[in-house]
C-alpha cells in the first residue's frame, strides 16, 4: 500500500488526536476542536438555575454534528458529574447548518457552537462552598474524513448569594440565541408519498424553508424540501412518521436564502426558556444583558465622579456642606494655608469614609453576602445612630449645645488643630448622611463597582467621594471663589439655627424608617434616646458657669445619658428586629408586592408589568414616588392600559430584590422596570429621576420585538 | 408467443442490468435488491446473481474510519461475524466506495493484504470506487449493513449494531443488528429488526 498523503494524513491526524485530554480542567485542545466549559454566572446560588455550556472551536472546514447528526456522524454527548443534589438539562441545540457531500448530508455546526444546558443547583449549599461541574465529552468532528474525540473537563464555581455574570455569560446569551423559539405542535400529513409540514400562520415574511427532523430516519436528510404554499413537502426517509407520531425537529424559515427565524416544532425539547444569569427558576425574568449593559472602568468612574457632585444637592447632604461653608466665611479671612488644610481635612474625611464603605462592601462580598449602595440603612441600629446624630448636630445648630468647639461658636475653633478634625469628621458625617441617596448617575457607576474586583470597587467608591467633597475643595483651594461668598454676620447665626431644621427633618425621617423597619417599639426607643439627648445637651451647656465639681457632676450625667440613649437604643432595636416588615404601604395605590413568581406568571401571560424597586430610606425613590408615580392622571394611564404595578421593598433588604437589581446592572434602589405587553417583551428601565411625563411617555412607547 | 415473451423478458432484465442505479430504483426493504457486476479485489468480476439461493451480506467499509477501526482493529468484531456467517453458508461481500484518493480507497491487493492483516474472512472484496453500487443501495456511512436473502430480496439495511459510539467498549453491551438478521433469515422467520440506523463515517463519494 502506498503511503501517498490522503492516507497518510488521516493517520497522523489520528494519532495527533489521540491522546486526549486526561487531566480534567475547564479547556481542552485537540488538533480540530477546542473545548471549553463556561457558565453564565461568576458565583453559583443555592437553588438556582445555573446556565452552562460547552463551546466548541472547530478549526476551518471541519464539523461537529447535532442531535440527529443526518447522514453520517455522531452528536456531542455530554456526561456531568455533578455535586450531590444537583442535576443537568439535556442540551439545548443551537439550530444546526447543513453540510452536504454527494448523496449525504449532515447536520452539525462549523467553526464555533456553544451547548447550553441548565444546571439545578440544589438549595443545600452554603457561602464559601465549591461547587464542582465535571463533564465526560464526546464529539466526532469530521471533514471529509471523521475522527472522534473526547475530554474530561471541570470547572469549579464559589458558592455565594451574589447574582455575578462571568465572563461568558454574553457568550451563552448568544448561544441561547441559536437556540430554536418554541413553535407550535407539528400539523403535518402524507400525501403523496410526501410529507407535508405546515408552517405555522404566525412566521415572518419568507421565500424558503428547510425541516432539520429530530430523528434519524423521519425525513430523507439529502433530498431537497419545497415550500409550496404554507406547506413545506418533505421527502420521508426509512422511518417515515405513521399517523399518530410526532414530528419533531426545527423549522428554518429562509428569507433570500438567509435564516430568518427558527422554530421548534412539536414536541421538541431543544427549545429553552431563556435562562437569565442569576435566575431563582427558570423563567423568573426576561433575559437581561448583564455584561452589554456594563460600562466601561473610565466611564463608571466619571459617572461616580458626577453622582458624588450632585449628592452635595440631596437634601439631608446640602445643610452639612452648607455648615461647612459658613464656618469658612469665618476662616475666609484667616491664613490661606489654615483654609487650604480645612478642604483636604474635609476631602480626607470623605475618602476615608468611602473607603470604609468600600472595605465594608468587598469583606461582605467576600463573605458571600449580596449587598448593595445604601446596605448599612438596612441596619436598624446603623439607622437609629444616624438619627440620633442628625438631631445632636440639630441641637448643635440649634444652639442648645455647642458640640466639639469652644463657646465662641464654630468658627473661631476652626483654626485649632480639633477644627481640622472637625472638618474631617464633617467630611465623614456628609458620606454617612449621603449614603441612602442614590443620586443619578450612581446606579450604574455602583452597580458595575459591586461586580469587580476588589481594587476597581475601592477606585469607584473613591471617586464617588471625591465628587462629593469637590465643591467645598475647590472652594478652599481658589480664594477667588471665597471672596464672591457674602460677608460673615449675624444673618449666619440666623442661618445656621435655620438649617437645624432640615437636621430634624432627617432625624424624624430616619424614625420613621426605623419604625418601618423594626416596628412601634423601636420607635419608642429612638424618640426616647433623642430626649435622653436633649437632656444630656441641656445639662451641659447649662452648667458651664457652675463650680469644677458641679461641671464634671453635670458632664458625667451628660454622658451617661449619651451612652444610655445610644447603648440602651441599640440594644431595644437589636430586640426588635425580627417584627415583620411593613407591607402596607406597597398594598396601597394600585401597588402589589413584587415578588419573582408574580413577575414570572404576569410574564408568562404576556401582561404588562411596571416594577417599582424602592426603599424607604431613599430619598431619591420616595420623592419620585410622590412627583411621577403616584398623581391622578398617572394613575389612571396605569389603568387604563391594564399595567399590573409591583413594588419591591428593599427597606430591610431582599435577596429576590438584591437578584433583580443585579440582573440588571444595578446595586441599589431606585430602579423601575418596564415590561412591555408580549412574554418575549424586553424591559425598559426608566431613568432614576423620574417626571410623569417620562413615565407617561415610557407606558406608550411600542413594544421592542 | 412464449419465446417472443422470453425475449421480452431477457432484453429487461438486460436494461435492468444497466440502468439499476437510476435514482430512486434503489434498495428497498422486502424488494429484489439492486442487481450488480463490478470487478473484485482478486481481479475476478462479482456478480450478486451468483448467489441466488444464497444470503448475501454486504458490508460497506472504508479501512481507515474510525468506526470501521472500532470493528476491525479494535475488537475483531466485524471479521469474527464474517467467520461465523461463511461457516453457515452466508456470502459475506465488502465494498468499497472510496473515490481513488479520498480516505479507504484501495487497489485490489492493498485489500486483500489489510483482510489478511487483520484477519477479515469476506467471501469477496468489490472495488465500488465509482460508487455505482454504494449510491444504488444509499449506503451513506461505513460501517453501513445489508442483509440479501436467497430469493434475492433485501431483508435487512442498516448499522452493525445498536449503539452508535466510536468506543469499542460499547460492542458487547450492544444489539447485534446483522447477527440477529443473519438468525431470523436462517429461521426462515421476518426480519425482526429490518431497518436500523447506520453509524459511521460518511461513504466517501467522487462528487
Amino acid at each position: 500500500m502506498p503511503l501517498n498523503a490522503s492516507t497518510l494524513w488521516p493517520a497522523l491526524l489520528l494519532a495527533l488526536a489521540a491522546p486526549c485530554v486526561a487531566h480534567a480542567q475547564a479547556t481542552a485542545k485537540t488538533e480540530q476542536v477546542e473545548v471549553r466549559l463556561v457558565s453564565a454566572a461568576a458565583t453559583v446560588q443555592p437553588g438556582q438555575s445555573l446556565l452552562v455550556g460547552l463551546q466548541q472551536k472547530i478549526i476551518p472546514h471541519w464539523h461537529t454534528y447535532w442531535v440527529n447528526p443526518g447522514d453520517s456522524g455522531l452528536p456531542t454527548t455530554i456526561a456531568w458529574t455533578l455535586p450531590a443534589g444537583a442535576t443537568a438539562s439535556p442540551i439545548h441545540w443551537p439550530t444546526p447548518s447543513r453540510y452536504s457531500l454527494g448523496p449525504i448530508t449532515n447536520y452539525g455546526y462549523a467553526d464555533e457552537v456553544t451547548l447550553p444546558s441548565v444546571v439545578q443547583v440544589p438549595t443545600g449549599l452554603r457561602d464559601g462552598d465549591r461547587f464542582e461541574l465535571k463533564a465526560k465529552v464526546d464529539w466526532l468532528v469530521c471533514n471529509d474524513v471523521c475522527i472522534p474525540q473526547n475530554a474530561t473537563l471541570s470547572l469549579t464555581l464559589p458558592v455565594g448569594t451574589a447574582a455575578t455574570p462571568s465572563g461568558d455569560a454574553s457568550l451563552l446569551q448568544q448561544a441561547q440565541a441559536r437556540v430554536p423559539q418554541r413553535g407550535e405542535p407539528a400539523s403535518w400529513q402524507l400525501d403523496g408519498g410526501k410529507l407535508q409540514l405546515a408552517v405555522p400562520k404566525a412566521a415572518p415574511a419568507h421565500d424558503g424553508a428547510y425541516f432539520f427532523a429530530r430523528k434519524w430516519g423521519l425525513v430523507a436528510h439529502a433530498e431537497p424540501q419545497q415550500l409550496q404554499q404554507a406547506r413545506l413537502v418533505i421527502t420521508p426517509g426509512d422511518n417515515a412518521p405513521k399517523a399518530g407520531d410526532d414530528v419533531d425537529g426545527v423549522l428554518v424559515l429562509l428569507k433570500d436564502g438567509k435564516p430568518v427565524q427558527s422554530l421548534a416544532i412539536g414536541h421538541d425539547p431543544a427549545s429553552l426558556t431563556p435562562v437569565p444569569v442569576s435566575a431563582a427558576a427558570p423563567g423568573t425574568a426576561a433575559a437581561s444583558a448583564p455584561s452589554a449593559d456594563q460600562p466601561s472602568l473610565w466611564l463608571a468612574l466619571g459617572l461616580a465622579l458626577l453622582g458624588g457632585l450632585i449628592l452635595n444637592l440631596m437634601p439631608c447632604v446640602f445643610p452639612v456642606l452648607t455648615i461647612k461653608v459658613l464656618s469658612l466665611l469665618h476662616t475666609a479671612q484667616g491664613s490661606r494655608r489654615v483654609v487650604r488644610l480645612h478642604g483636604l481635612a474635609y476631602l480626607a474625611g470623605v475618602l476615608a469614609s468611602f473607603a470604609a464603605l468600600a472595605g465594608v462592601l468587598i469583606a461582605l462580598k467576600a463573605g458571600g453576602d449580596s449587598v448593595g449602595w445604601g446596605f448599612q440603612f438596612q441596619s436598624p441600629v446603623f439607622v437609629l445612630l444616624v438619627a440620633l446624630l442628625m438631631f445632636a448636630v440639630g441641637l448643635s445648630l440649634s444652639g442648645v449645645v455647642n458640640l466639639g468647639g469652644s463657646a465662641a461658636g464654630i468658627g473661631q475653633g476652626l483654626a485649632s488643630q480639633p477644627g481640622l478634625r472637625g472638618s474631617f469628621f464633617t467630611g465623614v458625617l456628609a458620606t454617612v448622611v449621603a449614603t441612602p441617596c442614590t443620586a443619578p448617575f450612581m446606579g450604574v457607576a455602583i452597580g458595575y463597582a459591586v461586580t469587580q474586583p476588589a481594587g476597581v470597587t475601592l477606585a469607584v467608591f473613591l471617586a464617588l467621594g471625591l465628587g462629593l467633597a469637590l465643591p467645598y475643595l475647590l472652594l478652599c483651594e481658589w480664594p477667588a471663589l471665597q471672596r464672591r461668598l457674602p460677608r460673615p454676620g449675624a444673618w449666619m447665626d440666623r442661618l445656621k439655627q435655620a438649617l437645624a431644621f432640615p437636621m430634624y427633618a432627617s432625624a424624624a425621617w430616619l424614625a420613621w424608617v426605623l419604625a418601618r423597619q423594626a416596628g412601634p417599639e423601636a420607635l419608642a426607643v429612638a424618640l426616647a434616646g433623642a430626649i435622653g439627648l436633649a437632656l444630656a445637651a441641656w445639662l451641659y451647656s447649662n452648667t458651664r458657669d457652675l463650680g469644677p465639681r458641679g461641671r464634671h457632676a453635670s458632664a458625667a450625667i451628660a454622658t451617661l445619658l449619651v451612652v444610655g440613649a445610644v447603648g440602651f437604643g441599640t440594644l431595644g432595636v437589636t430586640g426588635t428586629t425580627n417584627a415583620p416588615q411593613a407591607t402596607t404601604a406597597a398594598a396601597h395605590g394600585g401597588w402589589e408586592p413584587y415578588t419573582p413568581e408574580r413577575l414570572a406568571t404576569l410574564r408568562q401571560e404576556g401582561k404588562p408589568v411596571f416594577v417599582n424597586l424602592t426603599a424607604d430610606w431613599c430619598i431619591t425613590c420616595l420623592v419620585n414616588e410622590r412627583v411621577a408615580l403616584s398623581p391622578a392622571h398617572v394613575d389612571d394611564a396605569f389603568r387604563q392600559a391594564g399595567i399590573t404595578r409591583l413594588k419591591g421593598d428593599w427597606t430591610r433588604g431582599d435577596e429576590r430584590i438584591t437578584k433583580l437589581l443585579a440582573e440588571h446592572g444595578r446595586s441599589g434602589v431606585p430602579l423601575y422596570l418596564f415590561y412591555p405587553p408580549g412574554a418575549q417583551a424586553q424591559p425598559q428601565v426608566l431613568p432614576q429621576l423620574l417626571t410623569p411625563d417620562l413615565v407617561l411617555a415610557a407606558l406608550k412607547a411600542p413594544a421592542s420585538p | 408467443m412464449t419465446h417472443f415473451r422470453r425475449q421480452c423478458l431477457l432484453a429487461l432484465a438486460t436494461a435492468w442490468a444497466f440502468v439499476p442505479f437510476a435514482a430512486h430504483a434503489v434498495a428497498t426493504l422486502d424488494q429484489p435488491a439492486p442487481a450488480f457486476t463490478v470487478q473484485g479485489a482478486d481481479g475476478k468480476p462479482v456478480s450478486l446473481s451468483a448467489y441466488k439461493g444464497k444470503t448475501v451480506v454486504l458490508e460497506w467499509t472504508n479501512h481507515e474510519c474510525p468506526f470501521v477501526r472500532k470493528h476491525y482493529d479494535q475488537s475483531g468484531n466485524i471479521p469474527k461475524l464474517q467467520k461465523e456467517a461463511t461457516a453457515n453458508g452466508v456470502v459475506w461481500l465488502q465494498v468499497i466506495s472510496s473515490y481513488p484518493g479520498s480516505q479507504g480507497h484501495v487497489s485490489g491487493p492493498e485489500a486483500l493484504k489489510l483482510n489478511q492483516q487483520r484477519g477479515a474472512a469476506p467471501t469477496a472484496v468489490l472495488l465500488d470506487s465509482d460508487g455505482k453500487v454504494g449510491k444504488a443501495y444509499e449506503a451513506r456511512t461505513t460501517p453501513h449493513l445489508y442483509v440479501i436473502n436467497a430469493a434475492g430480496n433485501l431483508v435487512y439495511k442498516g448499522g452493525i449494531d445498536s449503539i452508535p459510539s466510536s468506543n469499542a467498549s460499547d460492542i458487547p453491551k450492544a444489539d447485534n443488528y446483522v447477527k440477529l438478521a443473519l438468525a431470523d433469515v436462517a429461521a426462515n422467520r421476518k426480519v425482526a429488526q429490518a431497518n436500523t440506523r447506520p453509524y459511521g463515517c460518511s461513504v466517501k463519494y467522487g462528487d
